[in-house]
């Protein structure tokens, strides 16, 4: 297994003391450092994020919380190696990349459509900070997208930089083949609890007034 | 006053005519068609007789069960026909030593043409500073790591020209140097690139294809190779051809072979003797033969080859079907056609696929009558109505095809099915001819298989009939024709950016198949369809013209299910045109389209049946059937 029982007694933990005092805002951002992992990703948020008009451009858009407060998905993959995966599968396809982050809602759906609305290709991916991710095009309705990859645990580094790829090859009117949706029965079981709890931890970062904001990522 | 049920029983549909005669006049109530239950002429058929005829009634007005009001059906007696289709690959390439890779990435790095000694990215520290390298990077390097290194050894003075990766890291890898090589990148099996080894690596700019690799004189003058040594090459060369990148290595005994794959002998044992030859010289050859060889009396393939197995499957099927002893079976016809497989190359290190060289064989088997007076029964004792066989099926055929609008004797009708395609020929003096020929819509089918590499025949049979269209966006598609259409309403993402068959009702349907344009396979579709339907409408109308001269034919109709496809009959109908003839789908009554025609012939035969007893000389049958007097 990937995370261990002190681990999840501590996000229990955490979860459950901001659940109980919502008020100490302050709090998570310290018990992570406790934790021990090191921010890789550079964050220079550059104001709010507009229509982008670059054909060649597929926007990322992620939740608040993404390589901030959580800094690795549910498997433990870091997010700076999922960002570098999703780059590197649209950098070798040609493609430019823009960052977004959608503070009004926690649904990756949403958040990977409001990327594609804002991207100069009209196409975008979301990714929540537990891995789940769509690729999403700006014409479809929020909630029938190009691909869908539902189950998080099952995602790993290469699936991240297939989903790059073939949000690029969208971007370039070819015709990908979707990227193999792997299925395991006992993801759900093993991980529904744990994925609900960084749900509410995920959604208690967002500010339901805040327009979505373009960031330059640095991945050190 | 009596209603008459002309059946047709085929090979896929059984179809019904249900007529009323009276005063030797026949009105057309209804028309039903269903699927055929079991094979065709076994008593297995009785249920789709049934289901047929429960729809005719119903369309007719009357309860669907009520079989008494029809007082007579009339099944045709038919020339048990089957048709088998196979494919045989008589070309593969094989690479030795490594000498090539040549699988064409979509996305290789850098552009241009690099020269270098193969080294392994992790050996670029032993690299000395008098001669270029070729950098092999391994799946297990990653490419910042990669980029890095390569970007290290530049900058110490290392010439290194070009790069082979395992990953698709080529762009990656290039983007991050201080000046760019060429990359070929997705090289499966990379660890199999001979070291120490002198290679070429070149990429070309998207949208244009390697010039160098791919010509001979510059291989020789980039490695320096003899004249015999640049004759080696050629088939290299030629391998590549067409690519947007390519890999040459130069090794000591490497090369590229085409090897012809024995593919079995053929014997066609004709009127005047036996004649021989192998599959592999292509269909050309095979159908020379098979014309030289008319009247054939029976083919043989060689025992222990694919085309001996498919010769002994359809004579056993025929066998079993009509209770003949094999020994008698014979095949009477056969129809060859070139195509081109893509199979993979034997020793390549990046799964190169190649398009072989293919022969595509269908073969047809004709025997005496199925036994089809124990069906006749069989629906008898179902349906409490008497039956009778009614004239032979080509005949029935030509009666109802009579009744398109236009048409008048001597006509010929090509009844283009799925396994065979025949032709029959009436003369103004009521004389016939029939024939029936191997190849139709099953080979067409194997050969959209083959050449696209489905492995499904559902997939290839939608291919087939349905005309193809590529979504462009959410709210457009682009036809085949180029044309654009709009949708009201966005479309569902399952197609974006895919090439769907556009079905009726504009129901789109993407096609699993990956980086195949839609030019590609309309090209295919067409292609097959002509080399088979075309090829056999005239070989066919040849047999049975007077003369063997299709010119004296003055119209031409066709029916049958491949008579239904969107282009098959207009393809005919052209390649006819050059004949000056007049050749169409049938309209049967007028309003049948192809369809029906046997059931229609059935029903009529009834009537001329019943006149000519009735006074000695054939009656106006009605406007219907004015054509056929």
């Amino acid at each position: 297994m990937q995370f261990n029982e002190d681990l999840l007694r501590k996000v229990i933990e955490e979860v459950m003391a901001e659940v109980a005092a919502p008020a100490a805002a302050a709090a998570p951002a310290k018990t992570i450092v406790t934790e021990g992992t090191v921010s890789k990703i550079k964050w220079t948020p550059l104001g709010n994020a507009k229509r982008g008009t670059d054909p060649r451009e597929v926007v990322v858009a992620l939740p608040p919380a993404f390589g901030d407060q959580f800094q690795k998905t549910i498997i433990d993959v870091p997010h700076a190696e999922v960002l570098r995966q999703v780059f590197a599968g649209i950098e070798e396809e040609g493609c430019n990349y823009r960052v977004i982050k959608v503070y009004h809602t926690a649904d990756v759906a949403f958040i990977a459509h409001a990327g594609a609305k804002l991207s100069g290709s009209g196409i975008g991916i979301g990714i929540l900070s537990r891995g789940t991710s769509v690729i999403h095009q700006r014409e479809l309705a929020p909630l029938a997208n190009l691909e869908l990859f539902p189950q998080c645990p099952l995602l790993d580094a290469e699936v991240f930089r297939q989903i790059g790829k073939n949000a690029a090859k969208y971007a370039k009117g070819e015709n990908p083949v979707p990227v193999p949706t792997r299925n395991d029965p006992m993801a759900r079981p093993r991980y529904q609890g744990f994925a609900a709890l960084l749900h509410n931890k995920e959604a208690s970062y967002l500010d339901r007034g805040k327009a979505p904001v373009e960031f330059t990522v640095e991945i050190a | 006053m009596a209603v008459i049920a002309g059946i047709d029983i085929g090979n896929s549909t059984t179809e019904v005519a249900l007529g009323r005669v009276e005063d030797g006049k026949v009105t057309f109530l209804s028309s039903a068609l269903a699927f055929t239950s079991g094979i065709k002429g076994t008593t297995q058929n009785v249920a789709g007789v049934r289901s047929a005829l429960s729809q005719a009634l119903e369309l007719a007005g009357w309860n669907k069960n009520d079989f008494s009001k029809v007082d007579l059906i009339r099944i045709n007696r038919a020339a048990p026909v089957i048709g088998e289709v196979a494919m045989e690959t008589v070309t593969e390439t094989i690479i030795t030593e490594s000498t090539m890779i040549g699988h064409n990435p979509s996305t290789p790095g850098g552009v241009g043409l690099g020269r270098g000694e193969t080294v392994l990215f992790a050996d670029l520290d032993k690299c000395t500073k008098d001669k270029p390298y070729a950098v092999i990077v391994p799946g297990s390097v990653d490419y910042e790591k990669a980029a890095k290194g390569i970007s290290d050894a530049m900058q110490h003075g290392i010439n290194i020209t070009c790069a082979i990766c395992q990953n698709d890291d080529g762009v990656l890898i290039t983007n991050r140097l201080p000046h760019p090589i060429p990359i070929v990148d997705e090289v499966r099996a990379v660890d199999r690139v001979p070291l120490g080894m002198q290679a070429c690596v070149e990429v070309a700019p998207p949208g244009r294809v390697i010039e160098l690799l791919a010509n001979p004189y510059d291989i020789a003058t980039l490695f320096g190779l003899s004249p015999d040594e640049t004759r080696q090459v050629v088939p290299v060369a030629r391998a590549l051809v067409g690519n947007r990148s390519a890999v040459v290595i130069r090794t000591p005994l490497g090369e590229v072979k085409e090897r012809r794959i024995p593919a079995g002998q053929l014997t066609i044992m004709g009127k005047n003797g036996k004649r021989e030859m192998d599959i592999d010289e292509g269909a050309e050859k095979i159908m020379a033969l098979v014309g030289a060889s008319h009247p054939i009396i029976d083919i043989f393939g060689e025992p222990g080859t694919n085309v001996g197995g498919m010769m002994e499957r359809v004579r056993r099927t025929m066998s079993n079907l009509t209770e003949i002893p094999l020994g008698d079976v014979h095949i009477r016809d056969l129809l060859a056609v070139n195509t081109q497989v893509p199979q993979k190359v034997v020793g390549g290190l990046a799964d190169e696929f190649s398009l072989e060289n293919g022969v595509a064989l269908a073969v047809m088997v004709q025997t005496v009558d199925l036994p089809m007076q124990k069906l006749a029964k069989a629906i008898e004792e179902d349906l409490h109505v008497k039956v009778e066989i009614g004239g032979i099926e080509a005949e029935m055929a030509i009666k109802g095809a009579l009744t398109t609008p236009g048409t008048r004797q001597p006509l010929a009708i090509l009844d283009m099915g799925a396994g065979s395609t025949d032709a029959s020929f009436l003369r103004e003096n009521g004389e016939e001819s029939l024939i029936h020929l191997a190849g139709a819509g099953n080979m067409v089918n194997t050969i959209i298989a083959s050449e696209l590499g489905i492995d499904s025949m559902d997939l290839a049979e939608a291919i087939k009939r349905t005309p193809l269209c590529k979504v462009e966006s959410v709210y457009h598609i682009r036809l085949e024709d180029g044309t654009v259409r709009f949708a009201d309403k966005p479309l569902s993402p399952e197609v974006f950016g895919r090439v769907c068959l556009l079905h009726s009702e504009d129901e789109l349907e993407p096609l699993p198949l990956d980086n195949v344009s839609m030019d590609k396979i309309r090209t295919v579709r067409r292609k097959a369809k002509e080399e088979v339907f075309v090829v056999n409408a005239i070989r066919a109308l040849e047999r049975v013209a007077p003369a063997g001269n299709v010119r004296l034919i003055d119209f031409v109709v066709l029916v049958g299910g491949s008579s239904m496809d969107f282009e098959i009959p207009t393809m005919v109908t052209q390649a006819l045109a050059g004949y000056s003839v007049v050749a169409g789908r049938a309209n049967i009554r007028g309003s049948e389209g192809p369809r029906n025609a046997v059931a229609t012939g059935l029903v009529l035969s009834y009537v001329d049946e019943i006149n000519a007893v009735n006074t000695g000389v054939v009656h106006d049958l009605g406007d219907l059937s004015e054509a056929s007097k």
